[in-house]
């Protein structure tokens, strides 16, 4: 469950959000569009709580958020399997019991085999599989993901998404994707909410999708 | 001394591990036969590359013997004269005497410097306050030429260890300061970020995230501070000792030994090469190994 009450969020002086209200039920899939600074990425920080809003209130479930970013974003120095198991680290597990879980999720995400390499030895494609295999390795309530194909050639979006989905389905995190693909959102998602600058929130029709 | 600039030695140095894969690891299937191309390749270049700088060293070596047949032997000593000089020395206990102590008192400063320039570095690397209120030491220390701090330790610690050790360990503090500092300002934003959303602690940034994030300029700074260090240490013998190599060299030119004298200089630049090519790069080669693929 996530819960927007009239949030406002500056930055300087210029005011990305202004009095947003929105609910998101638990295990409801929501996809986001809307044109580029119009506050997407600041919505899914202030899930997170890295950021905090300066009016209004962000509620969120207990538990674990897990997101995927718009990059990558492993660390290059460590495996593919070690870049998995740090959040489980940073989540109090040991070391070997954080490597195991993330070895399972790394071949959930067909990357069996490529445990010990490096960030730089892997394609873009591949990468990105490692960040959703961190993502679900922490068992996460929440799911954030921050336009998780915009940087994944055609060819490869088609399979990421279904490994993406599978995995979500079974899982059924309350999942929050921000795209600014509403062909995408529309397949992917139960419901789409257009952010629209100034204007907050509008809902859009996905019934008659194919 | 005082001109140091960060991310010098990254250049210098970074040279001979950006050019392409070293073969052996890499991607599968297809891509492997072309890297295992690009392997041979880059071995051949670098096998190349060696053969100039062997050129280079004995270009040189033929430049010093032609002069020495110009310029007389009371300033310069021939190669074969130099050669025999420092045979005579390895040969007593003079030169490995003199070497251990010059050592020792160059690993003791350069430790001490360094790690007093890398632990200042990474908080201030974090806080701006910390950072500007260091900004003034860190011009000073840069400023001061190293011939007045020597002239000062000596007149506060007197002749000997504890001058040039302090020496040394002033005049490498702020390259590696200046080194640590930089990097941490240079560790990716996208990586801190992810490591917050994902609640790491304190020390799981640290050891997952900054230092190995900076661990490409803080070597290079190292190496930086090695020769800075190895220059500092022959200044304060030579000003504020009486043993060293430092000291052996001016006593040398005293008594107008030119062989003896040039001697020490090979000695110095063995042991700058021993710390360099034996210690530093292979160091440096084996915590940056996760570049190999060219990231």
């Amino acid at each position: 469950m996530i819960v927007f009450e009239e949030v406002s969020k500056s930055f300087d002086s210029l005011e990305v959000l202004s009095g947003l209200s929105f609910h998101i039920a638990t295990g409801q899939m929501v996809g986001m569009v809307g044109p580029s600074g119009s506050g997407k990425t600041t919505i899914l920080k202030l899930v997170t709580g890295i950021l905090t809003p300066d009016k209004g209130s962000v509620r969120v479930a207990e538990g674990v958020v897990g997101y995927v970013f718009q990059e990558p974003r492993l660390l290059p120095w460590r495996t593919a399997v070690d870049n998995v198991a740090a959040p489980l680290r940073a989540r109090g597990r040991i070391k070997a019991e954080a490597r195991e879980i993330a070895a399972h999720w790394l071949r959930r995400v067909e990357l069996g085999g490529f445990e010990h390499y490096h960030p730089a030895e892997l394609s873009g494609g591949m990468a990105q599989r490692v960040s959703i295999a961190r993502a679900f390795a922490v068992e996460p309530r929440i799911l954030l993901m921050d336009e998780p194909f915009s940087n994944v050639d055609a060819a490869l979006k088609g399979s990421l998404m279904q490994i993406l989905t599978s995995i979500i389905r079974e899982r059924k995190p309350t999942v929050l994707y921000v795209t600014h693909d509403q062909a995408e959102a529309i397949r992917l998602a139960d419901r789409v909410v257009e952010l629209v600058p100034g204007n907050g929130l509008r809902e859009l029709d996905v019934r008659d999708r194919a | 001394m005082g001109s140091t600039t960060p991310h010098k030695g990254t250049e210098a140095d970074g040279a001979p591990e950006s050019g392409a894969p070293e073969g052996g690891v890499g991607f599968r299937g297809v891509v492997a036969a072309s890297e295992a191309g690009a392997g041979r390749r880059s071995g051949m270049v670098r096998r190349a590359r060696a053969a100039y700088v062997v050129a280079g060293v004995l270009a040189m070596l033929v430049a010093w013997q032609l002069l020495s047949f110009v310029v007389s032997p009371a300033v310069m000593a021939s190669p074969a004269d130099t050669a025999k000089a420092l045979a005579g020395l390895a040969w007593g206990s003079k030169l490995w005497v003199e070497l251990l102590i010059t050592l020792k008192r160059l690993v003791i400063g350069l430790a001490m410097g360094a790690a007093v320039g890398w632990l200042l570095g990474i908080v201030a690397g974090v806080h701006r306050q910390l950072r500007s209120f260091l900004e003034p030491l860190r011009w000073v220390s840069m400023t001061v030429p190293a011939v007045i701090i020597a002239v000062l330790a000596m007149l506060w610690f007197g002749l000997g260890d504890l001058a040039v050790i302090f020496l040394v360990a002033v005049i490498v503090f702020p390259t590696m300061y200046v080194n640590t500092v930089s990097g941490v300002q240079a560790v990716d934003r996208r990586l801190t970020e992810m490591g917050q959303v994902y609640h790491f602690s304190r020390r799981l940034l640290l050891t997952e995230v900054y230092l190995p994030g900076i661990a490409s300029p803080v070597l290079a700074g190292l190496t930086l501070a090695t020769g800075v260090a190895v220059r500092a240490v022959v200044l304060g013998e030579v000003l504020g000792a009486m043993n060293g190599i430092g000291h052996a060299f001016s006593r040398a030119m005293a008594y107008l030994e030119t062989p003896e004298l040039f001697a020490w200089i090979v000695v110095l630049l063995a042991l700058m090469a021993v710390i360099e090519f034996g210690v530093l790069r292979p160091v440096r080669r084996r915590i940056m190994r996760w570049r190999k693929a060219g990231g």
